[in-house]
């Protein structure tokens, strides 16, 4: 086997471009996630009326849906439907930040329904507020479950990132394609592209992991 | 006017009725046991008693705050009453001494000093000075309900309610929390008690209750009550407890 270290050399300052993209819309991905995520999951903790039910649809068609159809979507249905234009930066973003949040509603409302009922009581019985015992009590444990599945969340995104080839966003996925069928290197490429995406997803967990330990999960 | 005075009081989940017409009125000072078997309401009446489940009918009225009355919230009438759960119920995330500062800084707007202070107070008054700035899950099931009752008694409330304190722990350590119990007693702490310690009733308590089927059944002193049965249902009960 004949591996060219030099095509991987003369592809890398691309590629760094691809994997910067990558970063840019997996953290607005996640932050809007995160934002959509948290409102959405207090909405069905609480079952705040008539809104839970909208949040409730909103999951199931993010969930029902393949992402890459998520993004042809957006980038390409939604534009004729209000006659606006997305760039594929911004379409990128926002379809990930839609996906993540609703995985991530469901991962705030499992947190939050899991912390004992028995707590809230106790709370309640000392004579606070409802909304003090949230805020002292059932959201710092909640937060603390949130933490695992959302390092989790937050890798599949990144991966998912991937996806946005498809509307052709230069990020790292897309940018492979282009450097094999300029160089003909299959072999190099994807393997440089794939150490790339390992080395992204490797410093997120690492940073999960931090996170976890530097708070007990109760 | 008694410190807790419940008329009519009911309580029914669905079609399941669970309280029945309950009369009480608890006066400052005494330590009322409430016996029953499972499922006699007995929790449920605490747990009512402390605006945790909403009365299906009757009033409630704890020092002189009517619940559901015109400017009296569940919380002014939570602030009177200090409640014990069989669970303990400790926050996972804060130290004992943590735990019993929230109520004072939360609902009495203390200052975390002066909170601290009254922390340390109570941590010693149950006998756990040492243990301030231990997590609920480094501590034995003993000694967390004994922090349980401290963060009650932080909010200064004028009675106590216990809900099954000893049924979660282990035999050998059920003598520290009804040790714990009966010094506040003897101080004069107004308690309700629901228990299955037929020995601590009978030594502590100043009227026993027996509870059946969601009713009061019989209401006295526990003595007499504990030496003449006066019906077949609690010679029944006494027989299954002792047993």
């Amino acid at each position: 086997m004949d591996f060219r270290w030099q095509v991987v050399w003369n592809a890398l300052p691309q590629m760094v471009d691809g994997a910067q993209l990558t970063a840019q819309i997996t953290l607005l991905g996640i932050g809007g996630g995160l934002v959509i995520g948290t409102l959405c999951g207090l909405i069905t903790a609480f079952r705040v009326p008539v809104l839970h039910w909208l949040v409730f649809a909103y999951v199931s068609v993010v969930r029902g849906t393949p992402i890459v159809v998520q993004a042809m979507f957006i980038y390409f249905a939604l534009p004729m439907a209000l006659d606006i234009a997305l760039s594929g930066f911004v379409a990128a973003s926002l379809c990930l930040a839609m996906n993540a949040g609703a995985y991530i509603t469901e991962i705030v409302r499992g947190a939050v329904q899991s912390i004992d009922k028995g707590l809230t009581d106790a709370g309640l019985a000392l004579g606070m507020s409802y909304p003090q015992v949230l805020a002292s009590v059932v959201g710092p444990l909640a937060f603390r479950r949130t933490i695992p599945p959302l390092g989790n969340q937050f890798i599949i995104s990144l991966k998912d990132s991937a996806l946005f080839l498809v509307i052709g966003v230069a990020e790292l996925a897309q940018r492979g394609e282009q450097l094999t069928a300029q160089t003909g290197r299959a072999l190099e490429i994807w393997t440089a592209v794939a150490v790339f995406y390992l080395i992204m997803t490797f410093s997120l967990a690492m940073v999960m992991r931090l996170i976890e330990r530097r708070m007990r999960i109760l | 006017m008694s410190l807790i005075e419940c008329r009519n009081l009911s309580k029914h989940f669905g079609d399941t009725r669970v309280l029945s017409d309950i009369e009480l009125d608890v006066e400052t000072g005494e330590v009322v046991v409430i016996v029953g078997p499972s499922g006699s309401g007995k929790s449920t009446l605490l747990r009512c008693l402390n605006a945790l489940e909403p009365l299906s009918g009757g009033t409630l009225t704890v020092g002189g705050k009517q619940l559901g009355a015109r400017g009296t919230s569940k919380r002014e009438l939570r602030q009177e009453t200090g409640m014990v759960f069989q669970q303990f119920n400790l926050f996972p995330h804060m130290t004992a001494r943590e735990n019993v500062m929230l109520g004072p800084r939360k609902v009495r707007r203390q200052s975390r000093r002066a909170a601290g202070e009254l922390a340390d107070r109570l941590m010693e008054r149950v006998g756990l000075a040492d243990r301030s700035h231990h997590y609920p899950s480094e501590l034995s099931g003993g000694q967390q309900q004994r922090v349980a009752i401290a963060r009650a008694l932080a909010v200064n409330p004028r009675v106590m309610l216990f809900d099954e304190p000893t049924s979660a722990l282990d035999p050998e350590l059920r003598g520290e929390v009804l040790q714990v119990m009966k010094s506040l007693a003897a101080e004069g702490m107004t308690m309700l008690i629901v228990t299955h310690e037929m020995r601590f009733a009978a030594d502590v308590a100043s009227r026993l209750i027996f509870m059946d089927e969601g009713r009061i059944l019989h209401d006295g002193d526990p003595r007499t009550l504990f030496e003449q049965p006066p019906s077949e249902r609690f010679q029944d009960f006494l027989r299954h407890v002792q047993s």
